[in-house]
C-alpha cells in the first residue's frame, strides 16, 4: 500500500465540499441565463433568485425573431455559415503550412515566415481594428463574408498542435514512402495524413469553438447587421438602450448552447487538445 | 547561391503546400502591423489619405504626455497584476484539489465545470455578468441581501467594479489555467512524493518541495499567457463598463479603441504600438525567467 492512497475521510468532505461550491459557482450563471430567457423583466426584478421559472413560455423567442432589422435566422445562419467556412479553411491551410514549414525547416524564407507568423498571433489583435479595416477595404473585402473567413481562418493553437504532431512523426515513416518511389505529393496525402486523422479532429473542434466566440474581427469588418454573427448581434442588443433583459437572456441561450452541447460531447478531446496546443506555444 | 536554388527547386511543392498559409499569415497579421505603425506616425486627419503626412513620433509624443493615457497604462498594469495573482492562484489550487487523491468521484464534473466557461462566448458569458451584477435585476446582490450582508456596488462603482470585472474575467479564464497545471500534475514523479512521505515529510512539505518544483514548466507557460491576456483586457470593458465608472476600467486596449472611433488615428495606432511593446518585453521577460532556473 502506498503511502499517499488512503485520504482521511474529513479532508475527503472538506474536498468535496470546496468543489462542489466552486463548481456550482461556475455553472450557476448559466442557470440564470437560461431562467432569464422564461422570465419576464418584472418577474425577474421581484424575484431575481428564483431557481425555476414562474411557467415555461417560450414567446421571448418569438418575440427576438428580428434584432436590428435582421431575421434572427440569419445571425444563426451566418454564425454556423462562417465558423464552419473559417474552421474548415483554417484546418487546410495550417495543416499543409506546418506540415511543409517542420518538413523543409532549411528552404529559403521558411524560418522568417514561422517567425512572422508568431510575431503576428502577439500583437494584441483588437488593435488591429484600423489596419485590418484599411486591408479589407483595399482587397475589396470589406462588408463581405469572404473577408470575415479569411481574417478568422488562422489562430495560434491551431498551427502549434499540427506542428508539434508533424514534428513528432518519425523520419523513417517519410524516408521509407521516398524509397518506394512515391512522391512528395502522395506521401502527404496516404501517408502523413491517414496518421494525421485524430490531431485534424482535435484541431478541427477547438477552432470551431473558438471561432464560434469570436466578435471583433466580424464587427470591423461588417458594414451591416447584414454579416453578424450570434456574439455580434448579442453584443448590439446588449448595448442598445432600453433593456430587454429578457431577449438578452434568451439571446445568450441561443448563442452559448450549440458551443456548450458540442464542448459536453467532445469535453476530453477539446481539453487535451487545448492544454497540448498551448502546452507548445 | 546555386545550392540555394537548387534547394528551392528540390522543395517546389513545399513551397506550394506553405503558400495559403504564408498569403493569409502576410496579408492579415504582417500588412496590417506594418500599416498600423506606419499610421502611428502620420497626422490623423490624413491617415486613410493615399498620401499622408508624416509627422515623426509627433504621436508617440502626444500620446506619452496625454495624462489620461497615464493613468489608462497605470490601471491596466495594476488590474493585469491582479488577475494574474488571482487566476494563476485559483487555477493551482482548483488543480491540486481535482488531482489530489481526495476527490476520485465526480472528478469530470467538476472540471467540466470550471472549464466549460472557457469555451462559453465570451460576449455571452460578460452579458450574463453584467446582469448578474446589476442593483435591481442581479442575482448577486439579491443574494446577499438575502443572507443579510451589505450589497455589493458591481459596476455602478468605483470602488468596486475593478473586482466585479475580474470575477466575470477569471470566470471565463481561469479554466484554462487549471487545465495547464492539471496536464502538468499528470505528468509529474509521483515516486519522489512517496519517497518525501516515506522519510517523513508532511503533506504541505511534499507540496512545497516535492510537486511545486516540478510545476514550474506549467507555471511559466500560465504566467505568460495570463500577463499577455489581462494587458490586453477589452471585450469585458466593451460589454460590461464601456471603460466607466470615472474611467476606472478604461484599460489602454479600450482607450485606444475609443480614440480609433473618435478618428484619431495616428495616436491609436501608436498607443498599439507601445501596448505592443509592453507586451512583448513583458512575456519575454517572463520567458527568461522560467529558463532562468
Amino acid at each position: 500500500m502506498s503511502p499517499l492512497a488512503r485520504p482521511r475521510p474529513v479532508l475527503q468532505a472538506i474536498a468535496y465540499v470546496a468543489a462542489s461550491i466552486v463548481s456550482l459557482a461556475f455553472l450557476y450563471p448559466y442557470w440564470w441565463m437560461l431562467i432569464g430567457a422564461f422570465r419576464s423583466t418584472r418577474e425577474m426584478m421581484s424575484d431575481p433568485l428564483r431557481l425555476l421559472p414562474e411557467r415555461f413560455d417560450l414567446s421571448i423567442f418569438a418575440a427576438i425573431s428580428r434584432i436590428g432589422g435582421v431575421e434572427l435566422w440569419v445571425y444563426v445562419a451566418n454564425s454556423v455559415a462562417i465558423t464552419a467556412a473559417s474552421t474548415v479553411l483554417g484546418v487546410v491551410v495550417t495543416a499543409l503550412g506546418a506540415y511543409a514549414l517542420v518538413r523543409r525547416p532549411d528552404l529559403p524564407g521558411f524560418a522568417l515566415l514561422r517567425y512572422v507568423f508568431l510575431i503576428t498571433i502577439m500583437y494584441p489583435y483588437m488593435l488591429l481594428v484600423i489596419p485590418v479595416y484599411i486591408v479589407m477595404f483595399k482587397l475589396g473585402l470589406l462588408g463581405s463574408y469572404a473577408g470575415i473567413v479569411l481574417f478568422l481562418a488562422l489562430g495560434p493553437i491551431q498551427f502549434f498542435l499540427f506542428e508539434q504532431f508533424f514534428r513528432a512523426i518519425p523520419k523513417e515513416v517519410i524516408e521509407a514512402g521516398l524509397m518506394d518511389g512515391a512522391s512528395e505529393i502522395s506521401i502527404l496525402f496516404r501517408i502523413v495524413m491517414p496518421m494525421a486523422m485524430p490531431v485534424t479532429a482535435t484541431v478541427f473542434l477547438v477552432t470551431f469553438l473558438l471561432n464560434w466566440a469570436q466578435w471583433f474581427p466580424v464587427l470591423v469588418i461588417s458594414r451591416s447587421p447584414d454579416t453578424y454573427t450570434l456574439p455580434v448581434a448579442l453584443l448590439a442588443m446588449n448595448t442598445e438602450l432600453g433593456t430587454n433583459f429578457q431577449g438578452i437572456m434568451a439571446l445568450a441561450v441561443i448563442t452559448t448552447l450549440p458551443v456548450a452541447i458540442l464542448f459536453l460531447l467532445a469535453q476530453k478531446r477539446v481539453m487535451q487538445g487545448m492544454a497540448a496546443g498551448a502546452v507548445k506555444g | 547561391m546555386t545550392a540555394t536554388l537548387a534547394q528551392i527547386r528540390s522543395g517546389r511543392v513545399f513551397y506550394l503546400f506553405v503558400a495559403p498559409f504564408a498569403a493569409l499569415t502576410i496579408l492579415f497579421g504582417l500588412w496590417p502591423i506594418l500599416l498600423s505603425i506606419q499610421v502611428s506616425f502620420t497626422a490623423s486627419a490624413t491617415a486613410l489619405r493615399a498620401a499622408p503626412t508624416y509627422v515623426g513620433f509627433a504621436n508617440y509624443a502626444a500620446v506619452l504626455s496625454d495624462p489620461i493615457f497615464a493613468a489608462s497604462l497605470a490601471r491596466t498594469l495594476i488590474y493585469t497584476g491582479l488577475s494574474v495573482a488571482a487566476n494563476l492562484a485559483f487555477a493551482l489550487a482548483a488543480a491540486m484539489l481535482l488531482d489530489s487523491t481526495l476527490l476520485r468521484r465526480a472528478n469530470v464534473f467538476f472540471r467540466l465545470a470550471i472549464f466549460l466557461p472557457v469555451v462559453t462566448p465570451d460576449v455571452a458569458g460578460y452579458v450574463v455578468w453584467r446582469w448578474l451584477f446589476d442593483r435591481s435585476f442581479g442575482a448577486i446582490n439579491a443574494g446577499l441581501a438575502a443572507a443579510g450582508l451589505p450589497p455589493f456596488g458591481g459596476l455602478a462603482s468605483v470602488d468596486t467594479v475593478t473586482a466585479a470585472v475580474l470575477i466575470a474575467e477569471l470566470w471565463h479564464h481561469a479554466g484554462f489555467y487549471m487545465l495547464i497545471f492539471l496536464a502538468n500534475l499528470a505528468i509529474r514523479d509521483k515516486a519522489l512524493e512517496e519517497a518525501a512521505a516515506i522519510d517523513g515529510a508532511t503533506t504541505l512539505q511534499r507540496w512545497w518541495f516535492v510537486v511545486l518544483p516540478q510545476l514550474r514548466p506549467a507555471l511559466v507557460i500560465n504566467l505568460v499567457y495570463a500577463t499577455i491576456q489581462f494587458l490586453k483586457t477589452f471585450t469585458v470593458v466593451v460589454v460590461m463598463t464601456k471603460g466607466g465608472p470615472s474611467d476606472r476600467t478604461n484599460f489602454v486596449s479600450y482607450y485606444a479603441y475609443q480614440l480609433f472611433d473618435q478618428a484619431r488615428y495616428g495616436e491609436a495606432t501608436a498607443m498599439a504600438t507601445i501596448l505592443f511593446a509592453i507586451v512583448a518585453v513583458l512575456s519575454l521577460a517572463a520567458y527568461r525567467l522560467g529558463d532562468a532556473r
